[in-house]
């Protein structure tokens, strides 16, 4: 059988739920005292009954709904492109006009439902009996859908082409006129399912469902204990009331509005419009001035020093003033360990152990005992999260103790003196041949080297209080005798 | 022989499922009757005859191990065909089932679509039952009374296609089609004079003739005056 009917990987699609609701709509309309009125249409010689110009269908809406006319010709445009009722005079134009153009309502079959998707073995069979009325001429996107389609269900085409013309065969037992009417139905079905190329496709729905929703649900014990069970999750679960998130929200918009180029420019020009990328220049990663709106953000909260580079350097030397170097240093260490490979985990691992954890390492950290157990046990397992509970511990040391001095410092204050105020730039006219010298940024291998140099060379000279504190105790000790 | 009678066989359901298809299509538009449902009751019964003396057929064939080896692969090929005939015929059933729910005949407050359609299928039926003229014989309520048959015999076609999944192992994907993609169009089939579709349908390519006839007859006009005139001066002069 076709792979459709064995699907166990659970894609099904979603809920439409306003099928149903066009549907009682359509009904409504075929009313003969409250429904739409209908003309008949004239082709060639024959009449067909049953068609409604736009405007009826227009005026029909707005009186049975009580809409606005916008909204009610939106309305019947999405019938339309639902494929509900086609154009008799433009086929291929799926909207709603207003005027007298001519409608006619589409049979229940074509109909486009939630379970079904329009298949391809009957796109396939439409095609075959299009090829036979039109003798081999179809559209372009057609013909590439025929022949993809002769590809993909090969086996069955002896079948398609059976029933294609067996299809043709029994439409002939019917009156002209009605056959001119089923081609139409057929012709809009397929507009509506397999769009030409340029036209919406409206029964694009986005993601599958993991659950189908036209299970009938079935009413066991277990389904039941199930149930119960995940209702009671649900009610345990900790939740946070809206007033207290939203009044957050709130809060994080009113302090970052001013930060955020979208919503309030930025300086000296948004890159994008005016093709200046000073932007970005001035914003780099370890700029030597970095710009004034910068540093008052790093007064905002500790996260934000913490994740600009630039702010981790000022706090750095900060922080060497105080002594308490080392902690940011691990810091940043863990999170090398972290973010880093995979391969060199257990190493970097040992590193940052002999460099900051150990008995009388060089930069030895402060932590209590109890973490440090809980460190030195890991460690001789070692993996990507090992250190986490020192770098928590050491985190929330530097937020509530230094950080707060820190904004208080000179250095805090010579960095925000420091900082530049960008000039807004004028938008520059482009000349004729608006060429205009393209600066390319240092490629980011180059960045990390410069980075990882910067690193070695601070590591090679940071003087740390143990050390100081061991060399003066080497001096202050009695020379070995020669 | 036997490949005569099970093509035969193929080409009977093919005939009905076609057939039923076209008729499934009108339920719920203005052609829709109690003689309609009647038919598609007689349809798909007689389908479900024909599906099953095809199963048995070639269910005999196929187990048959003293069949040469491009006899095995006719009738693989002619079992992938049935069985997508089959699935064809289990969706127009199970769209049968939902929209005679959705359309029963005898309530007043629901109104049929008005798909702009006014014959009859009986046409379509007597050439699913080959027979000359339909019969309409059944009770007045038959579209309501019908449907839980209607579910019954979906069940049925359900398992038989679950048994013929289980008992028989033909992968579908080594067939190879016989017909080449645009075989329809060497049919025999005639096309001609009937559809005023074509006509009507094939508007824009009927205004490109019409204005390029009438370019040759102005052409030719001016042509011929240029001649007479020419002959003329050289007459006169």
């Amino acid at each position: 059988m076709t792979v459709t009917r064995l699907d166990q990987g659970q894609r099904y699609r979603p809920r439409m739920a306003f099928l149903k609701k066009i549907e009682a709509l359509m009904m409504e309309m075929q009313s003969p005292d409250t429904g739409i009125k209908t003309q008949t249409q004239t082709v060639m010689v024959a009449s067909i009954p049953h068609a409604v110009t736009g405007n009826d269908i227009l005026q029909w809406i707005l009186q049975r709904l009580q809409i606005t006319s916008e909204e009610a010709l939106h309305l019947g445009d999405l019938f339309v492109k639902y494929g509900y009722i086609y154009p008799l005079q433009e086929p291929k134009n799926l909207t709603l006009k207003a005027d007298g153009s001519l409608y006619r309502f589409q049979t229940p079959y074509f109909w486009p439902v939630q379970g079904w998707a329009a298949d391809d073995t009957d796109y396939a069979i439409y095609l075959a009996k299009k090829n036979i009325k039109r003798k081999g001429i179809l559209e372009e996107y057609e013909k590439e859908h025929y022949n993809m389609l002769n590809q993909k269900i090969n086996y069955k085409w002896d079948f398609v082409i059976m029933q294609a013309k067996e299809q043709y065969k029994a439409g002939k037992e019917r009156k002209k006129e009605d056959r001119y009417a089923l081609d139409c139905q057929e012709r809009a079905y397929w507009l509506v399912n397999r769009t030409p190329p340029g036209m919406q496709d409206v029964l694009e729905y986005g993601v599958d469902r993991v659950t189908d929703p036209n299970e009938n649900k079935k009413n066991t014990m277990e389904a039941y204990r199930r149930e119960i069970m995940y209702y009671q999750q649900a009610i345990g679960k900790t939740r946070v009331k809206s007033s207290v998130s939203l009044g957050g929200l709130v809060k994080y918009s009113e302090q970052f509005l001013s930060n955020d180029p979208i919503l309030s420019g930025c300086l000296p020009s948004n890159p994008w419009i005016t093709d200046d990328p000073e932007f970005w220049d001035l914003n780099a990663k370890l700029v030597e001035v970095p710009t004034r709106m910068r540093v008052e953000r790093w007064a905002f909260n500790f996260s934000e020093l913490i994740r600009d580079p630039k702010g981790r350097q000022n706090f750095q030397l900060f922080l060497k003033k105080e002594f308490s170097g080392e902690n940011l240093s691990f810091w940043e260490a863990c999170e090398d360990l972290k973010y880093g490979d995979q391969s060199k985990v257990k190493e970097k691992a040992e590193e940052i152990y002999k460099l900051f954890l150990a008995p009388g390492a060089r930069r030895w950290i402060n932590i209590d005992g109890t973490t440090m157990g809980i460190t030195v046990k890991g460690l001789k397992h070692p993996h990507r999260y090992v250190l986490d509970a020192a770098q928590t511990h050491i985190y929330m040391l530097m937020k509530k103790d230094s950080y707060g001095r820190y904004l208080k410092s000179p250095i805090y204050k010579e960095m925000l003196a420091k900082a530049v105020v960008p000039q807004e730039t004028v938008k520059k006219s482009t000349g004729l041949f608006g060429r205009r010298h393209l600066r390319s940024s240092p490629s980011p291998i180059i960045l990390r080297q410069q980075e990882e140099e910067a690193k070695a060379r601070e590591a090679a000279t940071t003087v740390d209080i143990t050390q100081v504190m061991s060399k003066l105790d080497r001096r202050n000790q009695p020379q070995p005798p020669k | 022989m036997v490949k005569e009678e099970c093509k035969a066989l193929l080409d009977a359901l093919n005939k009905v499922t076609a057939c039923y298809r076209h008729m499934v299509l009108t339920i719920g538009g203005t052609s829709d009757s109690q003689n309609l449902r009647e038919e598609l009751k007689k349809t798909r019964q007689k389908a479900q005859e024909l599906a099953v003396a095809n199963r048995n057929k070639l269910t005999t064939v196929l187990k048959d191990k003293t069949v040469s080896k491009e006899d095995k692969a006719e009738f693989e090929r002619l079992w992938v065909i049935f069985s997508t005939c089959l699935e064809i015929l289990e969706i127009d059933m199970r769209r049968a089932l939902e929209l005679g729910h959705e359309f029963p005949l005898n309530v007043p407050k629901k109104h049929l679509i008005q798909t702009g359609m006014s014959g009859g299928t009986s046409g379509v039926a007597a050439r699913a039952m080959s027979v000359q003229n339909m019969k309409y014989e059944a009770e007045r309520n038959i579209d309501v009374m019908d449907l839980k048959d209607l579910e019954n015999e979906i069940n049925q076609v359900g398992e038989m296609m679950y048994e013929m999944e289980m008992k028989v192992n033909v992968p579908q994907w080594t067939v190879e089609a016989k017909q080449d993609p645009g075989a329809e169009l060497k049919s025999t089939i005639s096309v001609g004079a009937s559809s005023i579709g074509m006509i009507s349908v094939e508007e824009n390519k009927s205004f490109c003739d019409i204005s390029k006839v009438l370019a040759g007859i102005v052409f030719s006009a001016v042509l011929i005056i240029a001649i007479v005139l020419a002959v003329c001066v050289v007459k006169l002069s």
